[in-house]
């Protein structure tokens, strides 16, 4: 049983837009999973969908197999439960300093000021931002504002952390500290981290699963190395093969990575391929 | 506007309790205005000035930017009062410079005191000290609101108004008006449709309808208290005791 699943979703936009059409997705417990996709594939609509912003004009969502309810008890459970955080962060960030607009989903859940006051500072050291916990928050750079959105979200404890594009607009270095220190936060937490970007590259690093987007529809949900593998889907989904599976693929094929050998999904796996062969065995 | 905000956030005493920085300011305001010699308003300017200055460490650049603005009303306001119009005749009226050098040392002093609470003290501190003394929760929740909105509407006007002058837009005066109303025409549905994006943002943390917020309470510190309430004592005696 998925922890969190949506089942033949669809939800139309006034105007007639189609956003999602008839979307299936699952959400395991401890898996990285990325929605992959092009622009206006669905995968905002989907996440608004999962943390029940947005509710299914035909389909359903489930949460631990029981399809969720919208009355606003069920709704605050769910929250509790499920945290999304916005692309951008300037639509969530409204209190006057950084530790007021984090301690807003805190107390939101009913807790005491004592414990209110601990998940904050957790929340930004997890982030790294508890330097920045008196700074006005209109006086923040993009990158921090964006840390301070997630903290935002993780002080609340979320089981399932969803993440729409959360590496938009960040330069390279902001991107690599922004994923260590999501990675810190899922082995602190245990958050099942989930993460939209069309971003192929991105996707084939960081995720365990991906599903790709087409249309309003999971194409295909799987194994990243298994998904990202077939340029057929690929072609279907109109996204590029990631670069270090390419080289791995090519590798494979030219002998120089054995049959039996994993694929590099890292920058340094795959330069390691490039050493003398004594050392890929010893690596190996 | 914008000088005033980050120097407000960014100075030294920003974190000091607001009640220490609010009786300092109106404690001095008052004497300033009570006080009946007119050397006694300019001893409290010269201390206030030297106290955020100093004391905070405001940097005399923003001061004196923030400044310019009230002195000139100031000047403009008091020195009329030196003058009498009796038809068609304008002259220096009787005792006339004498009364708007006074008023204008008082009315200086009383700017400058303002001027140091503004420049040390953040507009959400002082909404939640309103809030603290009876201020309803719902007219400070929207006074912070649109504080915040105020900033990303400003950036948001500001990118338009680039991308209105990378097109042309500014070339000729009557393009400059065409620009501008399009401009104004144009802020609108983006503020409602920012104003619909952070409703999203909220309701996904669980927001019920109030925007409760946990506010760091700073210890008032009964030092500092005692030497505010020493210096506007001595500064009442001498101001009292000058003719």
């Amino acid at each position: 049983m998925s922890l969190l699943e949506a089942r033949a979703v669809v939800h139309s936009y006034p105007g007639g837009v189609r956003a999602l059409d008839g979307l299936d997705l699952r959400i395991e417990r401890g898996r990285r999973l990325a929605i992959l996709g092009p622009n206006g594939s669905g995968k905002t609509t989907a996440l608004l969908h999962l943390n029940g912003i947005l509710k299914p004009q035909s389909g359903s969502v489930l949460l631990d197999g029981r399809p969720m309810q919208y009355d606003p008890a069920s709704l605050t459970d769910w929250r509790r439960r499920v945290g999304l955080v916005l692309q951008n962060a300037d639509d969530q960030l409204f209190a006057a300093t950084v530790a007021e607009d984090v301690s807003f989903g805190p107390l939101n859940l009913g807790l005491a000021a004592a414990q209110v006051q601990e998940r904050v500072q957790y929340a930004l050291e997890a982030l790294h931002v508890a330097a920045l916990a008196e700074r006005a928050t209109h006086m923040l750079s993009f990158g921090q504002k964006k840390r301070v959105a997630i903290a935002g979200l993780v002080a609340m404890r979320p089981e399932i952390l969803l993440l729409d594009e959360p590496t938009a607009g960040l330069d390279h270095q902001g991107t690599e500290d922004l994923l260590a220190v999501l990675a810190e936060l899922e082995r602190s937490s245990g958050a099942t981290l989930v993460l939209s970007t069309h971003d192929v590259d991105l996707a084939y690093c960081f995720a365990d699963e991906v599903a790709l987007f087409e249309g309003g529809r999971a194409l295909c949900q799987g194994s990243v190395t298994q998904t990202l593998m077939d340029p057929l889907l690929l072609q279907q989904a109109g996204l590029a093969m990631p670069f270090l599976l390419k080289l791995g693929l090519r590798a494979r094929e030219t002998g120089i990575l054995g049959g039996e050998a994993p694929l590099p999904r890292t920058e340094e796996e795959a330069l390691a391929l490039l050493m003398p062969r004594p050392a890929i065995r010893a690596g190996g | 506007m914008s000088i005033i905000d980050t120097s407000a956030n960014l100075n030294r005493w920003r974190t000091r309790p607001l009640a220490e920085k609010t009786l300092l300011a109106l404690g001095m305001l008052l004497i300033a205005v009570a006080v009946p010699s007119w050397q006694g308003a300019l001893l409290v300017a010269a201390v206030i000035s030297g106290v955020t200055l100093a004391g905070a460490r405001i940097a005399p650049a923003v001061w004196w930017r923030a400044l310019v603005a009230p002195l000139g009303f100031l000047l403009i306001g008091s020195l009329t009062l030196a003058f009498q119009v009796q038809g068609w005749h304008v002259s220096l009226a009787p005792h006339g410079l004498e009364q708007s050098l006074r008023l204008m040392a008082r009315a200086l002093a009383g700017t400058l005191c303002l001027l140091f609470l503004a420049l040390t003290t953040p507009a959400t501190d002082l909404v939640a000290g309103l809030r603290r003394i009876g201020l309803p929760a719902e007219i400070a929740e929207m006074a912070l609101l649109m504080y915040r909105f105020l900033f990303l509407l400003a950036d948001t006007a500001h990118a338009m108004n680039l991308a209105q002058a990378a097109r042309l837009g500014h070339v000729t005066r009557r393009r400059r008006m065409r620009s501008l109303s399009l401009l104004i025409a144009n802020l609108m549905p983006r503020a409602l449709a920012r104003a619909g994006a952070l409703e999203i943002g909220l309701a996904a943390r669980g927001w019920h309808g109030d925007l409760r917020v946990q506010r760091v309470t700073r210890k008032v510190s009964k030092p500092a208290i005692a030497a505010i309430v020493l210096l506007e004592g001595a500064m009442l005696i001498i101001a009292l005791r000058t003719r």
